[in-house]
């Protein structure tokens, strides 16, 4: 995904000059022939993620449309009052494009887990959220909405699917549909584990990729039946919950930190995000009615 | 006094007495700065969206009644605005905000975020390759934030020499965590500082004209309060106090007693 990335944003920079980068010393070497093709758009700034996220503002107040790029927790946890006032209070948009979220860098400990940026960012005004899945989504939601006014945030993953989805901005997709009066809903790389585990159940099976806005149209469609969110996040509930009256449970993140180390397999299968543990819990919502 | 500083300290004192609001000695201690800035600067107050205008931003933000009376006095709006100061629907409130106030190029109040976003300014000028110059005022008080000094490190890095900022060295943080030697500590970080009497209009005047090869910084050294003999010997009971209507009387009678 962050090659995608890297890709994409190259390509649309060739006809762009307002396009930079500015990085915190992460995915430098993947980036280099941007920065042997732009130097003078291409910034390896620091490990200052308050900091890039400011002179990002800024470079917007100065007509750019800077990405800004480097691991999940320290540019959107750390950086929370930056992104909401300097880009989204200002109106100076800029896009937030980050690796490790969720449990990739498992193996580095609590540190670096990140699970609540999706659902600290939706909370802001003036700004869009993505947890793209494939590599196709990546590259069309980056290229639909980089400039579209607001700032983004791109949350990419070590470990995309290659199924495809509707790639349309703000909308979801529905992948299976059943009679049990269950749906479940997901978003992001963890939709094949979601499949795998409905594959023979009768319940309805949605997935998103952009969770603000929410596809209210697509939710709207199932809230007559129970709907399970699964997620290896925060976030997506809520963004659920926009729409009054729903029945929702929600499969994800336990309260505790999740302190072990290990792959994000690992710590999906402690957690019940592998499919056997997801699909447990989908028959305990089928049984609950 | 200059008698544009002093007319602005005026208005300042009306305004907070009017609104019950505003941090009037940190805002008296920067006026000659900004008025220095605002006649340096390349600006248009009939176009504040000229494109290849110079920027300034107020990164101590709760000195936005400084900021307010010298953009009124170089014409973004009337003095009498600033009367509704910190009103419900005004537009001048205690922190600026850029999408209301004529003039105001970043929203701040929270501290330690305008140095970085005028960083971002003058980069984003140097990658336009414009000539136009960015200016930021921090407070000794805001210095306290690491974020200042990841900006500083920041804008020396990638040489912004189109970037000065002010530190307004009002020594106010001297009850908490002062920072002392502030030229030594600058210029270890790779800027050409130097050190200002932060109300002497003329030498501001030609430091800030004065461009360098590297990042500029002007230590101003300031009096907080400066003008009002109360508020100097005072100013951590004024620190957010508004005068009343003796209080406002006396206030005005010191501003524009003789310099003694």
């Amino acid at each position: 995904m962050r090659r995608q990335f890297k890709t994409t944003v190259s390509d649309l920079a060739i006809n762009d000059p307002r396009i930079a980068v500015i990085l915190g010393d992460v995915s430098v070497y993947m980036f280099k022939d941007f920065q042997d093709r732009q130097p003078e758009r291409f910034y390896n700034m620091g490990i200052c993620e308050n900091t890039l996220i400011s002179v990002a503002a800024g470079m917007s107040a100065a007509g750019l449309r800077p990405f800004v790029h480097t691991i999940a927790p320290f540019l959107t946890e750390r950086s929370y009052e930056q992104i909401k006032l300097d880009l989204c209070y200002n109106q100076f948009p800029a896009s937030i494009v980050t690796c490790g979220a969720s449990f990739d860098y498992a193996w580095d400990g609590s540190t670096h887990h990140c699970y609540t940026d999706l659902a600290i960012l939706r909370l802001l005004p003036h700004m869009e959220v993505f947890q793209p899945g494939s590599r196709k989504e990546v590259d069309a939601l980056i290229r639909s909405r980089y400039a579209a006014g607001s700032a983004t945030y791109f949350r990419l993953s070590d470990h995309p699917h290659d199924i495809e989805t509707n790639l349309e901005f703000g909308k979801g997709t529905l992948f299976k549909q059943g009679n049990a009066g269950v749906t479940v809903m997901t978003a992001g790389p963890i939709l094949p584990n979601v499949l795998e585990a409905c594959r023979d159940l009768d319940v309805n099976v949605v997935y998103f990729h952009t969770l603000k806005p929410i596809d209210r149209e697509l939710v709207e469609r199932f809230s007559d039946t129970r709907i399970l969110v699964v997620h290896d996040a925060f976030g997506l509930q809520e963004a659920i919950n926009e729409v009054p009256g729903l029945r929702t449970w929600y499969h994800g993140l336990p309260d505790v930190f999740c302190a072990w180390y290990g792959t994000v397999h690992d710590i999906r299968k402690k957690i019940g995000l592998d499919p056997a543990g997801i699909r447990q819990a989908v028959e305990r919502v089928i049984r609950s009615n | 006094m200059d008698p544009r500083c002093q007319s602005i300290r005026a208005n300042i004192l009306k305004a907070s007495h009017s609104s019950g609001h505003g941090h009037i000695p940190t805002s008296f201690s920067i006026i000659e700065c900004l008025v220095a800035v605002y006649e340096v600067m390349r600006h248009d107050p009939k176009r504040p969206d000229w494109p290849e205008r110079d920027k300034f931003v107020l990164s101590k933000g709760h000195a936005s009644l400084g900021y307010y009376g010298v953009l009124s006095s170089f014409g973004y709006f009337l003095a009498e605005d600033m009367l509704t100061f910190g009103g419900f629907m005004s537009n001048y409130g205690c922190h600026a905000d850029r999408l209301k106030a004529r003039g105001v190029e970043a929203s701040t109040g929270s501290l330690g975020h305008g140095i970085g976003i005028a960083t971002g300014m003058a980069l984003g000028s140097k990658i336009h390759g414009s000539k136009s110059r960015v200016f930021t005022l921090i407070g000794d008080g805001e210095s306290n934030e690491g974020t200042v000094w990841e900006a500083v490190m920041v804008a020396n890095n990638n040489n912004l020499n189109n970037l000065t900022i002010i530190y307004d060295h009002n020594k106010s943080q001297g009850r908490c965590m002062p920072l002392d030697k502030p030229v030594e500590r600058f210029s270890s970080f790779g800027c050409d500082v130097e050190m200002i009497d932060g109300h002497d209009l003329p030498a501001l005047r030609t430091a800030l004209a004065r461009q360098s090869d590297r990042v500029r910084v002007i230590v101003a050294d300031s009096v907080k309060g400066y003008g009002c003999r109360t508020l100097v010997d005072n100013m951590y009971e004024w620190h957010r106090r508004s005068p009343n209507a003796e209080e406002l009387g006396k206030l005005m009678e010191e501003l524009h007693a003789p310099a003694v």
